[in-house]
């Protein structure tokens, strides 16, 4: 039906987290909203990745949850990052930077110049 | 860290499952409509939105199922699904699941209280520090393989001349009257004494909990000695332990002070009550031909039995070299402790679990059956869940699971029947089976309940999972519900079930059957003396000498004409030891003492008995006379033989007028004045040996500790009261014990009775199996071809060909069954054969019985099937079709 790329296997709880820290507390349609926009509308989160995703986090403990309110006044699922959370990202951006800058070297045309 | 944290909180989610599914369809339904609130606001109508926020949605059955896969732990998810559903399965049909509970329970708890048995006798390690290292040395006969005891200067060389051991100790241990000095009373009890050596204690690694243990001085031959006591004996006589030390014990006569207290619990060897320096009675023998005293080790650390073994052996030569007159054709025997005690019941307790776990097998094999004839009836549904998307492992494991928890609520049962049948067993068993009062069901018991309970489980399950890989989905969900079932594989499977059913109940029955006529000929043999009808009451009259010895014979001299007078005693004697205990024996000469002594001398039983002991005792005077009251330690000596010694030593001669000598305190030359019938001393098992009577006023060491022997025109028992009177009349320091002869006659032949009853109850209980299982096979046949059964009435056939239909294809399971039973029966019943008693392993008598017994139940079993066959109405039974 689309023909935009799934979130890739490994990377969804990255965008997830992140998304939690540039964001503050966010519901799971916004979660999933955020990551479509960002990837400039050329991801599609597969709800069916992103809640097994968000409890799994959930229960590593790198994220709360709570019910609250949404901007439009419905009963809303609240996922929030804690400290744990925070250093996970942390931890988890810098690997995943170094593996592209890795892969960018392999996959770049100027091969063996120093 | 946070990995443990969510699978710990994925093991909660187990937990409050339903509660999170309502939280995640809340999350779903707010998360829908934020996604149309969205699609609103770009300007989607309402129809559009909604459709493109449930699309973008997408399967939301799958998510849910991702999500709970997530918050679950599958695989133990699955498992509680098994376990539900298995449980309702259950419940839904209680008629089966009570019956195969309760054929299991039997197997699985028959199983538990053999093994509680077991474990107490056998495997359980002794509550001695390093029990193993523990053996008993032995004197050993070359020529008969057989052990005996050991002569002191024997005994003293092994010890003196060996390495291979810590410490090695001689001891002996009988009853004996003893007196407890107490502030209150001193009255005489029997208690079991046992004369130990030097290191006694430290064989066993044990020393007194209070007090000491015995010093050099009080060891030494000629000393006053003195006396250990057990925790219970301090306690029982004094009060309190710590009070029986400087206290005095009244053994046999001796007074010896109490030094030490053992700690609770320790009764080695046997029942011992009081130990007591090794010469403190008796002076020990410098003789090596009189094998008087057992002897017990503790192996060096890391001295193999087999090193010790060829130590003592080397040590055994060079004592016969040194002294063969007394030694030739002896060597030593090593043996660890536990297999001296254990003994011939090692194998008849093994046979008998083997046994028991043969009954078990033939019920995993009636459950198998039973599951069988369900998995028939659940084709259909099992072929529908395979056809919806259950995976073939998942279905057997669901078979796996229902077939586990049918097990662990039999074992649960089985469990409860244990306790029960493991105190069964201890009171059926004989008295003397080692540590059986430590059986009990303890935690490794229960272990080994569930164990059995697992492994039965697999046993019964397998068969219908087997048939579950095997179903073809397609057929299965074609057919009938009738017909379904894998058809004639599954019913080949049902009748194998029965056949090895049938087989196995052969072998346990043929086993049965052949101690049952082994014990059927054991009672059967003529003992020689009476056993109805005679009280013993066994008396010990302490005394150190000769004088007091001889004090003692004019005790009994008193006594029994005082307990002949008593109403109701229709005759009294008194012997040394009644028939069938153990026997005192030995070498014998007649009319002349040859100038050296040698072992090869023929053997008699040697005995001492008091006048009119023979008729009280039923033994019937053969020639010559009976002894009488002239017959005293200054008369001439004489002697009466049994037939057994008259036939040994007198072939064609009359051997009245002859003399006879033996050593059992003196050497003198007895003049035999008469011949009594032969009574069988070891028991019915073992043929009558020759055997000396002497009268008791002639040899008085020997004839301190009497059994006196009352026969009553009343039942024995109720008599005891009023000899007990007599006896203590004449005084007070004499203990008594009483029983009857018939009590001793039925204590020899405990042993036969127990395994006889044990295997012919286990034999029962397979036997009883197998005809449920061949109910249920021939039910099921008859049910299966119900059509064919009506369309042969229709066209014919009378309700004789159809009960001759059924009973046929009874017999041909039956018969393979119990062909394939005999031959291996043939095999396995010569593992009896040191148990049967005029019988062989093979008689043809008990075999056909066997085989008769079982056609006949089986034909029996397969009655209803066959009645309801012929019930079969030809018009409903083709409707049908």
């Amino acid at each position: 039906m689309s023909s935009k790329a799934d979130v890739w296997q490994g990377t969804l709880a990255l965008m997830v987290l992140k998304t939690l820290e540039t964001l503050g507390p966010l519901h799971g349609y916004g979660i999933a909203r955020r990551i479509e926009q960002t990837s400039g509308d050329l991801l599609s989160v597969n709800y069916g990745t992103l809640y097994p995703a968000l409890l799994k986090l959930e229960q590593e403990g790198y994220i709360d949850s709570e019910w609250g309110q949404s901007d439009n006044n419905r009963k809303a699922k609240y996922y929030r990052l804690t400290r744990a959370g925070r250093k996970q990202l942390a931890k988890e951006a810098q690997e995943w930077g170094q593996a592209t800058a890795i892969l960018a070297r392999f996959l770049s045309p100027r091969e063996e110049e120093s | 860290m946070s990995r443990l944290r969510g699978r710990f909180l994925r093991l909660g989610g187990l937990f409050y499952k339903e509660r999170s599914d309502r939280e995640f369809a809340q999350e779903m339904e707010s998360h829908l409509h934020m996604h149309i609130d969205d699609n609103l606001r770009s300007g989607m109508t309402p129809e559009q939105a909604r459709r493109h926020a449930l699309i973008k949605l997408g399967g939301l059955t799958q998510a849910q199922e991702n999500y709970r896969d997530r918050r679950g732990i599958p695989a133990l998810e699955t498992f509680a699904q098994d376990l539900r559903f298995a449980l309702r399965m259950l419940l839904k049909s209680p008629g089966f699941t009570f019956v195969a509970v309760m054929i299991l329970a039997l197997g699985i708890g028959a199983n538990t209280a053999m093994f509680s048995v077991v474990q107490a006798v056998l495997l359980k390690p002794m509550a001695y520090s390093e029990p193993d290292r523990i053996v008993t040395l032995a004197t050993f006969w070359k020529a008969t393989a057989h052990q005996s005891q050991v002569s002191g200067p024997d005994y003293h060389d092994w010890h003196d001349q060996s390495d291979a051991f810590e410490s090695m100790a001689s001891y002996n241990h009988w009853d004996t009257s003893v007196i407890a000095q107490t502030n209150s009373s001193a009255t005489a009890e029997y208690v079991h004494v046992a004369p130990v050596a030097a290191e006694f204690f430290n064989v066993f690694g044990m020393s007194p909990a209070l007090g000491r243990e015995f010093s050099a001085e009080e060891l030494k031959a000629g000393s006053a000695g003195a006396s250990i006591v057990t925790y219970s004996f301090a306690v029982r006589n004094f009060g309190e332990a710590g009070k029986a030390l400087g206290k005095t014990l009244q053994i046999a006569g001796k007074s010896m002070a109490i030094v030490g207290v053992m700690p609770l619990g320790f009764r080695f060897p046997d029942k011992t009550d009081v130990w007591i320096t090794e010469d403190a009675l008796e002076p020990g023998s410098a003789s090596r031909s009189a094998h008087n005293y057992k002897v017990v080790g503790r192996l060096r650390t890391g001295v193999t039995l087999e090193q010790a073994q060829a130590q003592m052996k080397s040590i055994g030569a060079r004592i016969e070299q040194k002294y063969p007159d007394s030694n030739s054709g002896l060597s030593v025997a090593v043996t660890r402790l536990r297999d001296q005690m254990v003994g011939d019941y090692r194998l008849t307790l093994y046979v008998m679990l083997a046994a028991v776990g043969v009954v078990l097998l033939i019920a995993c094999a009636n459950v198998a059956n039973m599951l069988l004839a369900k998995a028939v009836g659940r084709a259909r549904e099992i072929a529908i869940r395979a056809a919806v998307g259950a995976s073939r492992v998942r279905i057997v494991r669901q078979l796996i699971t229902e077939s586990a928890v049918l097990a662990l609520l039999a074992g649960a049962l089985g469990a409860a029947l244990a306790f029960w049948g493991s105190r069964a067993l201890v009171a059926l068993a004989p008295a003397d089976v080692p540590r059986l009062a430590e059986a009990s069901i303890d935690g490794r018991v229960l272990l080994f309940a569930l164990g059995v309970s697992l492994v039965a489980s697999l046993l019964f399950g397998l068969a219908p999972a087997l048939q579950v890989m095997r179903t073809d989905l397609n057929t299965a969900l074609k057919q009938s519900v009738q017909r379904t079932g894998g058809g004639s594989r599954a019913d080949r499977m049902r009748q194998a079930l029965v056949v090895a059913e049938i087989a196995l109940s052969v072998i346990l029955v043929a086993g049965a059957g052949l101690l049952i006529k082994s014990f059927v000929a054991l009672q059967n043999v003529s003992l020689g003396f009476q056993t109805e009808r005679v009280l013993v009451a066994q008396a010990s009259v302490p005394a150190s000498d000769l004088e007091s010895a001889r004090r003692a014979t004019r005790f009994y001299r008193d006594l029994l004409p005082r307990v002949r007078g008593i109403p109701g005693v229709l005759d009294a004697g008194a012997i040394g030891v009644p028939p069938g205990d153990t026997q005192s024996d030995g070498g014998y000469y007649i009319d002349h003492l040859p100038a050296t002594f040698d072992v090869s001398a023929p053997n008699a039983v040697f005995s001492v008995v008091a006048p009119d002991t023979f008729t009280t005792a039923g033994i019937p005077l053969r020639a010559g006379r009976d002894f009488n009251d002239g017959d005293t330690y200054d008369a001439p000596f004489v002697a009466v033989i049994n037939e057994a010694l008259a036939r040994q030593a007198f072939p064609n001669q009359d051997p009245i007028g002859h003399s006879i000598f033996c050593g059992l305190d003196s050497m003198n030359a007895m003049k035999i004045v008469g011949i009594v019938g032969n009574v069988r001393q070891y028991g019915p098992a073992r043929e009558p040996s020759p055997e000396i009577y002497m009268p008791y006023e002639q040899h008085p060491q020997p004839a301190t500790d009497l059994s006196i022997l009352v026969r009553t025109s009343a039942q024995p028992a109720t008599l005891s009261p009023a000899v007990r009177e007599k006896i203590h009349e004449l005084s007070s320091e004499v203990p008594i014990k009483f029983t009857t002869m018939e009590t001793l006659a039925s204590q020899n032949v405990a042993a036969p009775r127990f395994r006889t009853l044990l295997l012919g109850i286990f034999a029962g209980l397979a036997m009883g199996l197998a005809l449920v299982g061949v109910y249920g096979v021939m039910s099921y046949v008859v049910g299966q071809r119900s059509n064919e059964i009506g369309l042969r009435m229709a066209l014919g056939a009378s309700r004789g060909d159809v009960l001759r239909l059924v009973l046929r294809q009874t017999l041909l399971l039956a018969g393979l069954g119990i062909v394939i039973g005999l031959a291996a029966a043939a095999g396995i019943t010569q593992l009896l054969t040191s148990m049967l008693f005029g019988v062989r392993a093979t008689d043809p008598m008990t075999y056909a019985a066997v085989v008769a017994v079982l056609v006949l139940a089986a034909l029996a079993a397969s009655y209803i099937p066959a009645r309801r066959a012929m019930g079969v109405d030809p018009m409903v039974a083709l409707r049908y079709e």
